[in-house]
């Protein structure tokens, strides 16, 4: 059986180490010179005391590479959409499933050896190039907030493929036909990431909301992931979410045009402050392990229900 | 083997409010090349699929050389199977299939498919894709044929096939049976292709059974009577009427007997197996009779 699943598969095998093969040398150079950037700024700026604004200045330049990490946010998807939902839907649309099951191997065994070589090159596939990412970020993750790249690093990349050719062998053993199978794995795979990331993610764990001055404070908790941003009035009273400029003293109302900066200055004078509501950079492990669990049980879930579905139905 | 290669009892499926197949009691003894004749819709593919374990009835129950047909490995071992539209991995050569077979099987005779297919000339290292019908047909064949199973069963093979390459496959198809000793079901709409080939006719219309026999007693048992125009009442008990044709002067009759016709006025004829299918295919009505069973006969709508 093991020897059906490769020889059907291995082009996409081969092309699959290809692409991991190419990425792999790209993110090594970028990644081994931008440590080494990041290192030396470092040390560089460590001697003259001014390393405040390193992470906003660091990297300026390499936006290409930076698209080209933030596109790997995709391959779970290519998973699901080019090795999970053409799987089952393949042989369904050809026929072939008739041949495979009439000669001396049980359904029970080709389904077996389908899903499991599947799933298995979903997670090693996942696993290295999320570790890939990970390390390729290192310089990233220090200076700016390692939520920002929630998606392509961590352990998340893993139970995302999984999730992926899970969900995509699940439609696939339904509509039994490769095109609509891609289009419907790719709607639901796109509709959930993004429903999860949105509105359950923020919730994982209740976030904090703290005060802080409003001078020396513009981008908050270092590493955290900020969710939202308030005006504290010299009362306690909170302003906002919208900027409202009558509630602003006078004087600050007529201060000289000068930006945000003056403002601030203004307000902070007459007793303003900032509330953060944040979920703390410590938190990063936790919530990749939720997620993961998340889009994990969920594979489970749809695996489970393929093979039932198939080996409870007419060919 | 002793074990009959087919038996069944009641066997039905039903898809949706349709049934498919209904009431089918076949016993087909062991050894035999089994012609599966009916028209487009009348339940060959549906009956082929139960036997080989692809479907799950809805009704009744199959015995497949002694074995119910659930998939399980040891049944599967035995058979061979050649499923419509001949399903072949398209991108793969004969070659590969035949490697993958000897990974899919405990018993693999890879050395007599690569021969069988060199006799017949189609090339093993091409996608078979690029093969034509006839060649693809031969592949499925040969694959089949490699896991040297009991009991053969071929949906439909010969039908996209155009005259020549259909006489090839069942000349095939008759020399592995001659070698092996292998028991075949083969299913057809077209029926003088398998006169030359089986010895036993089972015979389906609007989803049910209407005869299975061996072809020498349905040939034995059934006459063409030719006579002056007259009532069907008028037809002697112990004959069974399956299709009538009555003009101004004729009545012309098939007719299934056990015994001699004894009424002096017909004029007797033998028939060939095509006239008898095509008699029962014409009166669905009919049901299946096992031969030699039922005594009475039926009145049947007459054409003007």
């Amino acid at each position: 059986m093991n020897h059906l699943v490769w020889r059907l598969h291995r082009n996409q095998v081969y092309l699959a180490v290809a692409a991991l093969a190419a990425l792999t040398v790209i993110l090594l150079i970028t990644g081994i010179t931008m440590a080494d950037d990041y290192r030396t700024a470092l040390a560089n700026c460590a001697a003259t005391q001014s390393c405040g604004d390193l992470g906003g200045v660091l990297f300026r330049g390499d936006g290409a590479i930076m698209d080209l990490v933030d596109f790997t946010l995709v391959v779970p998807l290519l998973f699901g959409l080019f090795w999970g939902a053409p799987l089952l839907a393949k042989e369904f649309e050809d026929g072939t499933h008739n041949l495979a099951w009439t000669q001396g191997v049980s359904r029970w065994r080709w389904i077996r050896a389908n899903i499991g070589w599947s799933l298995l090159a979903a997670a090693v596939w996942g696993a290295a190039l999320a570790a890939l990412v990970s390390w390729w970020r290192y310089p990233e993750n220090a200076l700016n907030s390692r939520f920002d790249a929630f998606d392509v690093q961590g352990i998340v990349p893993v139970a995302y493929a999984l999730f992926a050719v899970a969900l995509g062998i699940a439609v696939g053993s339904v509509i039994r036909r490769v095109l609509p199978s891609l289009a419907v794995t790719l709607a639901i795979f796109v509709a959930l990431r993004v429903a999860i990331g949105v509105y359950l993610r923020p919730h994982y764990m209740a976030p904090i909301t703290k005060v802080f001055p409003l001078l020396g404070h513009d981008s908050g908790p270092s590493g955290a992931w900020m969710l939202s941003q308030g005006l504290l009035g010299p009362t306690g009273k909170s302003l906002g979410p919208g900027i409202d400029f009558s509630q602003f003293p006078a004087a600050c109302q007529t201060a000289p045009p000068g930006g945000k900066g003056l403002l601030s200055q203004c307000l902070a004078s007459h007793g303003f402050r900032q509330t953060f509501t944040y979920q703390p950079a410590s938190r990063f492990w936790a919530f990749q392990g939720i997620e993961a669990t998340i889009f994990v049980v969920l594979a489970a879930a749809l695996v489970g229900f393929a093979v039932w579905w198939v080996l409870g139905r007419d060919a | 083997m002793t074990a009959p290669s087919v038996e069944t009892s009641g066997l039905g499926k039903q898809y949706g409010q349709l049934w498919a197949l209904q009431d089918c009691s076949l016993h087909v003894p062991p050894g035999r090349v089994t012609a599966l004749l009916g028209p487009n819709g009348a339940g060959k593919t549906t009956l082929l699929r139960l036997l080989v374990g692809l479907a799950a009835p809805s009704a009744g129950s199959a015995q497949v050389l002694g074995r119910p047909p659930d998939g399980s490995e040891e049944f599967l071992a035995d058979i061979g199977y050649l499923a419509q539209d001949v399903p072949l991995y398209r991108r793969l050569s004969a070659a590969d299939h035949i490697g993958l077979g000897a990974h899919l099987n405990k018993r693999w005779d890879a050395e007599g498919a690569r021969d069988r297919l060199s006799r017949l000339h189609v090339p093993t290292d091409r996608p078979v894709a690029t093969l034509s019908g006839g060649q693809r047909a031969q592949v499925a064949l040969g694959l089949a044929l490699a896991k040297q199973p009991g009991l053969l069963l071929l949906d439909e093979p010969v039908a996209a096939l155009d005259p020549l390459a259909r006489r090839e496959f069942l000349l095939a198809l008759s020399e592995a049976v001659t070698d092996g000793g292998v028991s075949v079901i083969l299913s057809s709409h077209l029926v003088h292709d398998l006169e030359r080939v089986c010895d036993h006719v089972i015979l389906m219309s609007a989803s049910r059974v209407q005869l299975c026999a061996d072809i020498d007693d349905v040939l034995a048992s059934h006459r063409m009577l030719l006579g002056p125009r007259r009532s069907l009442d008028a037809v002697e008990p112990g004959l069974t009427v399956i299709s009538a044709t009555q003009t101004q002067r004729q009545t012309r009759l098939l007719v299934r007997t056990d015994g001699p016709v004894l009424d002096p006025l017909w004029e007797q004829a033998e028939v060939g197996l095509e006239d008898v299918i095509l008699a029962y295919m014409g009166n669905e009505s009919a049901g299946i009779v096992p031969v030699s069973a039922e005594r009475t006969h039926r009145h049947l709508e007459v054409a003007p």
